[in-house]
């Protein structure tokens, strides 16, 4: 067989403004993610059983469930019963949730991989724990974290494929309608990897390099 | 007095690890607590400033009593310093960033004042050179003398000492406790669980010998080394010789 990469080179600009829409559904459910991630985190962390046991029981229910199912519950379900939001907010409602789940034990095990005896200091200085938190804990926290949170970038960048299943317009479901009116399946869909594979990569070394400049101890 | 500990008692769960501690230090004096690993010794000091809570008993301490109803305990640690076995110097700030942290965001200090007073504690912990860099380049005794001039940073009326050279490479181990003695001989009132029995012999103006979670025998360092009255300090001391 011959494969004929020149047929799709024309298809290029549309493959990279799908690419677009996957990396900024990804930025937004990311970052959203992440700040839910740390109430859920605090909640779990906190003195309270109530409130400890609601975000545990978050976190066990969104970890345990594929991605795809909560999108269709999203779409489809609550679509059912008339609360209607279009393919682009179900997935960023879907992976925000999704991520925040993972972000909040990410958070977890990263700070309480911060050395007990450290805070033992700042406490041991007179710090309330307020500061403590702030000025011993945080960063060695955010350190800890760091890897962890890109590979869930990464994860959650290649998880932004599943929008397809609701025709978002990203980057696979682009992929699905070029291989129909193309038919360079094989062409088609190897330059859709390269192109989430070259993305990941790129955000693997922009963390390495944040991690250098950021913590230079 | 400027610690009185009455009928101190710690439990772990089920494990009674302090059963009734009675003990108090004198302003400047120089208390040397000695003991098998276990005895108690280490959570009776984290229970002077609190960092352990206890079961039952009172502890004054400058003034304070930790378990009072108005006992504002962030108030009482200002002037307690510690310094721990493992160091806990703060990995992600230079060597005067340590030292200055607390005075200026406990201790309201300025900057400019911080800094002068922390090259100041630098240069009595023998570190000058190393004010700008991470305590990821010091040596264990290094950074244990960076440990000491962080509390001594909040100008606190007693210092406790949890086990400050057991963590150290023997060459090391002098730097510190030179450290140690000069502070002693200033004057600084000093509790210092310790395994290093030269030490306590020749700094300590008392010495307490802890087993099982009671004061077994507490006198002078001549008394406790040259003719200890108990079988089980007996039995310690000779182990260790």
């Amino acid at each position: 067989m011959t494969l004929y990469f020149g047929d799709i080179l024309p298809y290029l600009p549309v493959m990279l403004e799908a690419l677009w829409v996957s990396i900024y559904v990804t930025l937004i459910s990311f970052a959203a993610g992440g700040v839910l991630g740390i109430f859920i985190y605090l909640a779990k962390a906190s003195r309270f059983r109530s409130l400890k046991l609601i975000s545990n029981g978050y976190i066990e229910v969104i970890r345990n469930t594929p991605l795809l199912v909560q999108l269709y519950l999203i779409y489809f379900g609550l679509g059912s019963i008339g609360i209607n939001f279009n393919p682009l907010w179900s997935v960023l409602i879907g992976m925000t949730l999704n991520n925040s789940a993972y972000t909040a034990e990410i958070f977890r095990a990263g700070i309480s991989a911060v050395p007990k005896g450290l805070r033992e200091a700042g406490t041991a200085l007179g710090m309330p724990f307020h500061q403590t938190f702030r000025y011993v804990i945080l960063k060695p926290g955010i350190r800890n974290v760091l890897p962890a949170l890109t590979n869930q970038f990464i994860v959650l960048f290649l998880f932004s494929s599943i929008g397809s299943v609701i025709a978002l317009g990203e980057l696979t479901s682009t992929l699905q309608n070029l291989n129909s009116q193309t038919l360079r399946t094989l062409e088609i869909f190897s330059v859709g990897a390269l192109l989430y594979f070259l993305t990941s990569a790129a955000i693997a070394v922009a963390s390495r390099i944040t991690e250098r400049l950021a913590f230079r101890w | 007095m400027i610690i009185t500990v009455e009928g101190l008692h710690k439990s772990f769960g089920k494990l009674e690890v302090l059963k009734g501690i009675d003990c108090e230090v004198s302003v400047g004096e120089v208390l040397c607590v000695i003991g098998p690993s276990g005895s108690g010794k280490s959570t009776f000091l984290r229970c002077l400033n609190f960092l352990e809570s206890f079961t039952e008993g009172q502890v004054t301490i400058g003034g304070h009593n930790l378990t009072g109803p108005k006992t504002n305990l962030n108030a009482v640690r200002r002037d307690v310093g510690m310094v721990f076995q493992g160091f806990n110097v703060f990995p992600h700030m230079k060597v005067i960033d340590n030292i200055m942290l607390a005075p200026m965001k406990v201790g309201k200090v300025s900057r400019t004042e911080a800094r002068t007073r922390g090259m100041a504690l630098l240069e009595k912990v023998g570190l000058t050179n190393k004010a700008d860099v991470y305590p990821s380049t010091l040596s264990g005794g290094q950074m244990q003398r960076v440990a000491i001039a962080r509390a001594l940073a909040m100008e606190p009326t007693v210092m406790l000492f949890d086990e400050p050279t057991s963590a150290l490479d023997p060459e090391t181990v002098g730097d510190v406790l030179d450290v140690m003695k000069t502070l002693a001989e200033e004057g600084m009132t000093m509790v210092v669980v310790t395994h290093e029995m030269g030490f306590a012999r020749e700094v300590a103006d008392r010495v307490l010998f802890m087993d099982a979670g009671v004061i077994v025998e507490e006198g002078t360092p001549a008394q406790i080394f040259e003719s200890p009255q108990h079988v089980r300090t007996q039995t310690f001391l000779s182990k260790l010789l």
